[in-house]
This record gives structure tokens, C-alpha cells and sequence, in this order.
């Protein structure tokens, strides 16, 4: 049989439950905007019998209210981890198609005015030449666009150098925010653990150590496994980067200069735990996705472009050096260019309109046969079509690859969503349902209060 | 999609994505409409702009072509109108040298006067030989010099050299006329029957006329040879020209077919996909306000 008063303190532990309620509601409320928040719970639970059976005290079933049993933070490992996954492909082809589309419309072609209307205009001007080898003007004109045509591919080399050079410094400062975020972590896994160990509430926390760990798997692909103490580790390229309140730093090992610069080395990336680095692959992410810009994509395309100019060079100099120039002399080389880097260094090698070797025959004479066949298109032509519809259907795939990632990084993200996020409506039916059961608990309190009365004040008294 | 749960901040995500991706297609027709073409990048469609890069480059090979092919109609319409005058001239020499034969006993004087009129007309056959077009001499090869003849002695300064011309892809046209193949060897030339021709009427001797006269009837015969030889040039020329013009016409409509839009169709699709963007706001706005709050007083 409970005491008189038990009913009083069953209704002040529901006014207790009702407003902790309350505060959850309009916590979720407040931060239903605010990204990386999870939606809370609180978790209720009806006071029973005592677990440890005693004498004198026999419990009758009637009940002895609600206990606040903790606050719940509506999150999935699984969930989350599918989501880090996500997220860090998602972010690899972002930065991977942005880049590259930008490379592409450097390239200009199909167009007007890229290397083939340049190599077009290279062509017209020996046919002209061919038609007038005496002209100083048609010699002139092969001049000035056998110039205009090492400017364009000049342009496009150093399009593809100055993206390179963004690139690094974009490498410097990702993998620095990498260090950044890496150090966050380990902090809050630290104050996670303690916290935990003192019973204070860690949704904050959490909250914060899942932003984090999301944002780290952005930037290089990283996955994370929860600890025991409640924190998350992180491992980067399969080498751990956080355990637990300890952060190792990545490191560009070689390939690139803190100021941006290229060194001359291939890029190796490395985890660091200030003595010893570790060298990491098959990253994603952003880290991921500019490593392999600088180390396979952007060089490929270079050395693609340099290909186009040496093989220009190398024919258009041994046809000039069959011929003979207007003096009658053999030619000499038309273009020149460095071994390394053909394409940057391709110059126009002769400075005087009459070297220009026209003739096929020796002793001065105007005949064009040389400059009829340097008129012809020939391999140049295809071998630059193919770098450029090699490039264009990488863009493409990397297009399309991105955009079914979308579709998935969504389908994740809603499903995160459904679970993690807040609904007003579900919150304002909290709420209202929080403010009944406060009234109606009060109007237990002033029931029982009434039953009080009656008892203490009325029983007994005859007048 | 099977939701289960249904939260705002999902409402307003995949709003603003799909205005987001109505708006990004909405810009691609926007920009094939402004451009008028439908590849602008490479990646537009890989294989279509290589298409468009090797039209392109065929369409300013045949327009070289073409060129060629005008220039060298240039060349042997000089060469053919000078071998109709050379060829009058030469007739015109004969017949003096006919009337020399015919009056072989006439007077010196009138010899004299024929005789005059032969060097007259091989000074001016000199000179024709020596036309040029656009600075060259047409009759000298591949001379860089500006004659082909001696205006003297009629010797050939020119050289073996070939003035070709290419008309379509290794095909190569012959613009030029040799001179000694037109006026014969040097010291068996057209001149030199001249002057043998001259001699011999001043100093009345017949036998010395007669093989002049023949050979200048060899030399005619070589000259209407070169003028078939050039004509059926001019004709190759000329084809090649209007094959050439025709091949611009038709790769300009291959290039078309390519790389530009079909402005019908991207107009039809603008407009759809300018209905698409209005329904996802008005979806949208609608979507976005209503809440349980507005219900609840």
C-alpha cells in the first residue's frame, strides 16, 4: 500500500518528464536548420517496483510515475559511414569535372580560333607560298602564321601549366585543412571520452565529431570506425590519421614546395607522426582527386600536347631541310624546341623571309614543290584531333560519373535525412502533446492536493 | 523512393536541387540557342567534335585547292592567249617568207622591206615569249630571273623547272609551258629560223627560204601542240576548282549536321524546359509554406 503522498510525487515526476519534453521539442525546433544537427529523443520510462526486494516495503503495482531516462540522439553508424563514403567519391568528381571542364574550355575546340584554325592558317599560307615562292609578302605570311601557330599551342601549354600550378597550391592548402580538421577531431574525441566519464551529455559532441569526420572524408576519402570511449578514428588511404585524441598530420612528402612550386619529384603524400611518414595511396576526395590531376590527368594532356608539337616540328623541319631556300641554299630547320616540354618551348626558328626553303631544287630557283608539300595536313592534324576527343570524352565520362554520384550522395543523404532530421510538425505535435500532459499532470497535482484537503480538513469535523 | 519520414530541411534540399538542375539545363539550351551550335566543348559529344575538327580541316584543304586551281587558270590563261599571238605571228612570218619565194627575182629593195618586217616580227615573238603573269615568266619554269629569252639573241635563259600546281589531294597540274618545247632549241629555234628566214630574203637565196619556211610550218605545229597541252590543262584546272567549290558546299553542310543546333527543336525544348522550371517553383512555393503551425491557434 503506497503512502498518501506517493500521487503527489508521481504527478511532479511527470511535471518533470513533460518539460524536459518540452525542451527537446523546441531544442529540435530551434536547430532545424542548422546542418550536421541530429533530432534528440527523450527517452521515458515508468518508475516500477525496486529491483532489490525489502522488508516492509511490499510494492502494490500501482506504479510511482515517469523517469527521464536520457536524452536519445536519433543517429546510424551504418547510415553515417555509407554517407562518409558518399560523400568523399561525390567530392573527388566534383573537384575532378570542375577542373576539367575548365581545362577544356581553355582547349577552345571545336572553334574558330584553337590550334586547327591556327594549323589551317599555318597550311593556306605555304599553299601561297607554293602558288608565289618569290612573294615576300607569302613569305612574310608563312612568317607570321607559322608564329601565330606556335602561340596558340604555347597558350594552350601554359593553360595546362598554370592549372597544374593551382592545383598545388589547392594540394598545400587541402591537405592543410586536412590537419586542421584532423586536430578537431582528436579534440573532440578527447572531450567525448572525458565527458562521458564524468555523465555529461555528449550530443554536442557528437554532433561535432560526426561534422567532422564527414569533413574529413571529403577532403581525402577517409574512413572512420568508432572507439569504445565514444570517439572516431580515422584512417586515410587505409593509414590512420586519428585514433582516438592523438592526430597524426598528412604530409606532401615530395612533389610539391610549401609555396607551391613544383620540386621536380613525383607527388608522394604521407602520414606523419613527426618522426616517422608512412607514404598513402588511393586516396579520394578532394586530396584524392588533385593528386591524381597532377599525377596522371594534367601530365597526360602535356605530354599529349608535347607530342603534337614535336611530331609538328620534326616534319615540317625535315621537309624544310630537303628544300632550298630563295638564295639556293639548303634549308635549315624551320621550328625549334627543347627536348623537355616541346610544346611550351616550340619557336620559329629562322628570322629572315628568304631562308624560308620553298624549292625543291637547288641553285636559287622558284620552284614551290617543298611549300606544296608543307601545305598538306598530315599527322598533326590527327594526332591533335585525338589528344583533344581523347580529353573530351574523359570530361564527358567524368560528367556523367558525377552526376549518377549525385543521385546516390542524395538517396544517402534523404535517408539520413528521414531519420536524423527534424520535422516541425512532428516537433509541434511533441510539444503539444508535452504541454497536455503537463496540464494534465498539474491537474493531478491539485486533484490529489483536493483529496489532501478533504482528508486533513473536513474528515472528522461534525459542524 | 519509398520516404518514410519526411523532414523540411529534405523540402527545401531537394527543392533548391531541383531549381538548381531545371535552372543548369535551362542555361545548356541557352547557350546552344545563343551559340547556334550543339557541340561547344569537346565533351558536348567526343566523337561529333572530332567530326567537326576534321571537317574543318577538309574544308580549308579544298579551299586551298581551289585557290591553287585559280591560280594556276591564271597562269595558263596568260600562257594560252600568248601562244594564239606567237601563233599569228609565226603565220604571219611564213607568208612574208612565201611572198619572198613567190617574187624570188624581185627587186632588193623589196626584199629589203621584207626582210625588215621578218626581224620586226621576231623582236616582237621574242618579246612575247618573254610575257610574264604576276611577275614570272611564264615560258621560263622555275626561273628566278625576269625573262625567259635573250631579247637579243633568242637564247633560252629559263630553266627545267615545273610550275605545278595541287588541285586535290596528289594531284598535281602542270601551269607552265616550256619555252623550248614552244620555240624549239637553242640554235634551232623559232628565232633562229627567223633570222636564217631574214638573211636569206636580203640576200634573195630560195633554198635557204624553203627550209626556213618548213621549219617555220614545224614550229606552228608545235605551237597549236602546247595550246591542246594547255587547254586540256585548263580544263583539269577548271574542274578541279568547281570539284572543289562543290567539296566546300557539301563538308559546310557535313559540318552543320555536326556541330550546329537544330534551332526548331532547341527553341521547343527551351520552352519545355522553361515550363519544367516554373511548375518545380510553383512546387516549391507550395511545398515550402504549409506547416502545422498555420493550423493551430
Amino acid at each position: 500500500m503506497s503512502g498518501s503522498f506517493s500521487s503527489l510525487n508521481t504527478a511532479l515526476t511527470a511535471l518533470r518528464y513533460t518539460s524536459a519534453a518540452l525542451d527537446v521539442a523546441s531544442n529540435n525546433i530551434a536547430n532545424v536548420n542548422t546542418e550536421g544537427y541530429t533530432r534528440r529523443r527523450v527517452i521515458a520510462e515508468s518508475i516500477g517496483a525496486p529491483s532489490v526486494p525489502a522488508n516492509w516495503s511490499i510494492y502494490d503495482g500501482v506504479g510511482g510515475g515517469v523517469a527521464t531516462n536520457g536524452v536519445q540522439r536519433l543517429s546510424d553508424d551504418l547510415l553515417d559511414a555509407r554517407s562518409r563514403a558518399e560523400h568523399g567519391n561525390q567530392s573527388y568528381l566534383d573537384v575532378r569535372s570542375t577542373v576539367l571542364q575548365r581545362v577544356e574550355s581553355g582547349i577552345g575546340e571545336p572553334g574558330d580560333s584553337g590550334v586547327t584554325a591556327a594549323l589551317g592558317d599555318f597550311r593556306a599560307a605555304w599553299h601561297d607560298l607554293a602558288n608565289d615562292p618569290g612573294g615576300t609578302a607569302t613569305r612574310q605570311v608563312v612568317m607570321s602564321s607559322a608564329v601565330a601557330l606556335t602561340d596558340a599551342i604555347h597558350a594552350q601549354a601554359s593553360a595546362i601549366e598554370a592549372e597544374q600550378s593551382t592545383q598545388r597550391s589547392h594540394m598545400n592548402s587541402a591537405v592543410s585543412e586536412v590537419n586542421a580538421v584532423a586536430k578537431q577531431l582528436a579534440d573532440a574525441n578527447r572531450t567525448i571520452a572525458a565527458s562521458r566519464l564524468d555523465g555529461v551529455d555528449v550530443s554536442n559532441l557528437q554532433d561535432q565529431r560526426d561534422k567532422l569526420a564527414q569533413r574529413l572524408a571529403e577532403l581525402t576519402g577517409g574512413t572512420a570506425t568508432p572507439r569504445a570511449d565514444g570517439g572516431l578514428d580515422v584512417s586515410v588511404g587505409g593509414v590512420g590519421l586519428v585514433s582516438g585524441s592523438t592526430a597524426k598530420s598528412l604530409v606532401v612528402s615530395s612533389g610539391i614546395n610549401p609555396d607551391g612550386t613544383p620540386d621536380g619529384n613525383p607527388l608522394v603524400l604521407g602520414i606523419s607522426d613527426g618522426t616517422t611518414t608512412t607514404p598513402v595511396t588511393g586516396l579520394t576526395g578532394e586530396v584524392g582527386a588533385i593528386s591524381d590531376l597532377l599525377t596522371t590527368t594534367l601530365p597526360a594532356y602535356a605530354s599529349g600536347l608535347d607530342a603534337v608539337a614535336k611530331g609538328l616540328a620534326d616534319t615540317v623541319n625535315a621537309l624544310h631541310q630537303s628544300g632550298y631556300d630563295l638564295s639556293g641554299t639548303a634549308g635549315g630547320a624551320f621550328f625549334s624546341y627543347s627536348a623537355t616540354g616541346a610544346a611550351a618551348s616550340l619557336t620559329l626558328a629562322i628570322t629572315d623571309t628568304s631562308k624560308i626553303a620553298a624549292a625543291g631544287t637547288s641553285g636559287g630557283t622558284l620552284d614551290g614543290s617543298i611549300a606544296d608539300k608543307l601545305g598538306a595536313s598530315g599527322t598533326a592534324e590527327s594526332s591533335y584531333q585525338q589528344l583533344v576527343s581523347g580529353f573530351g570524352t574523359e570530361v564527358a565520362s567524368v560528367k556523367r560519373r558525377q552526376t549518377t554520384q549525385q543521385l546516390l550522395t542524395t538517396q544517402i543523404d534523404n535517408a539520413r535525412q528521414q531519420l536524423s532530421g527534424v520535422n516541425l510538425d512532428e516537433e509541434t505535435v511533441n510539444m503539444l502533446s508535452a504541454q497536455r500532459a503537463y496540464e494534465a499532470a498539474a491537474r493531478v497535482m491539485t486533484t490529489v492536493d483536493s483529496v489532501l484537503d478533504t482528508l486533513i480538513n473536513r474528515t472528522g469535523v461534525t459542524r | 523512393m519509398s520516404v518514410v519520414r519526411v523532414t523540411q530541411p529534405m523540402l527545401v534540399a531537394s527543392s533548391l536541387r531541383n531549381l538548381q538542375g531545371g535552372l543548369n539545363k535551362y542555361a545548356d539550351l541557352q547557350e546552344q540557342l545563343s551559340t547556334g551550335k550543339r557541340v561547344n566543348r569537346a565533351s558536348d559529344s567526343p566523337s561529333d567534335a572530332t567530326g567537326s575538327m576534321r571537317t574543318r580541316v577538309a574544308i580549308s584543304d579544298q579551299n586551298h585547292y581551289v585557290r591553287n586551281a585559280e591560280n594556276g587558270i591564271g597562269w595558263l590563261g596568260t600562257v594560252d592567249t600568248t601562244l594564239s599571238s606567237m601563233a599569228d605571228s609565226t603565220r604571219r612570218a611564213r607568208e612574208l617568207g612565201l611572198q619572198g619565194v613567190s617574187t624570188g627575182t624581185s627587186s632588193v629593195n623589196s626584199r629589203e622591206a621584207l626582210a625588215v618586217e621578218v626581224d620586226q616580227i621576231r623582236a616582237d615573238l621574242i618579246s612575247q615569249a618573254n610575257t610574264t603573269y604576276l611577275g614570272r615568266p611564264v615560258f621560263g619554269g622555275t626561273t628566278a630571273g625576269a625573262a625567259a629569252f635573250d631579247t637579243t639573241t633568242g637564247a633560252y635563259l629559263g630553266d627545267s623547272g615545273q610550275v605545278m600546281r595541287t588541285v586535290a589531294d596528289g594531284v598535281q597540274v602542270r601551269v607552265d609551258m616550256p619555252g623550248t618545247s614552244v620555240v624549239g632549241p637553242d640554235g634551232a629555234s623559232l628565232f633562229d629560223d627567223l633570222t636564217t628566214l631574214s638573211t636569206a630574203l636580203r640576200a634573195g637565196d630560195e633554198t635557204s627560204m624553203r627550209t626556213a619556211l618548213s621549219n617555220l610550218q614545224g614550229r606552228l605545229n608545235d605551237i597549236s601542240t602546247a595550246q591542246a597541252t594547255v587547254g586540256a590543262s585548263y580544263k583539269r584546272l577548271e574542274q578541279a576548282s568547281q570539284k572543289g567549290q562543290d567539296s566546300v558546299v557539301a563538308l559546310r553542310t557535313t559540318l552543320s549536321d555536326l556541330e550546329d543546333a537544330d534551332l526548331p527543336q532547341t527553341l521547343m525544348n527551351l520552352k519545355m524546359q522553361e515550363v519544367a522550371y516554373q511548375a518545380a517553383l510553383g512546387a516549391t512555393s507550395k511545398a515550402l509554406q504549409p506547416s502545422l503551425i498555420d493550423f493551430l491557434r
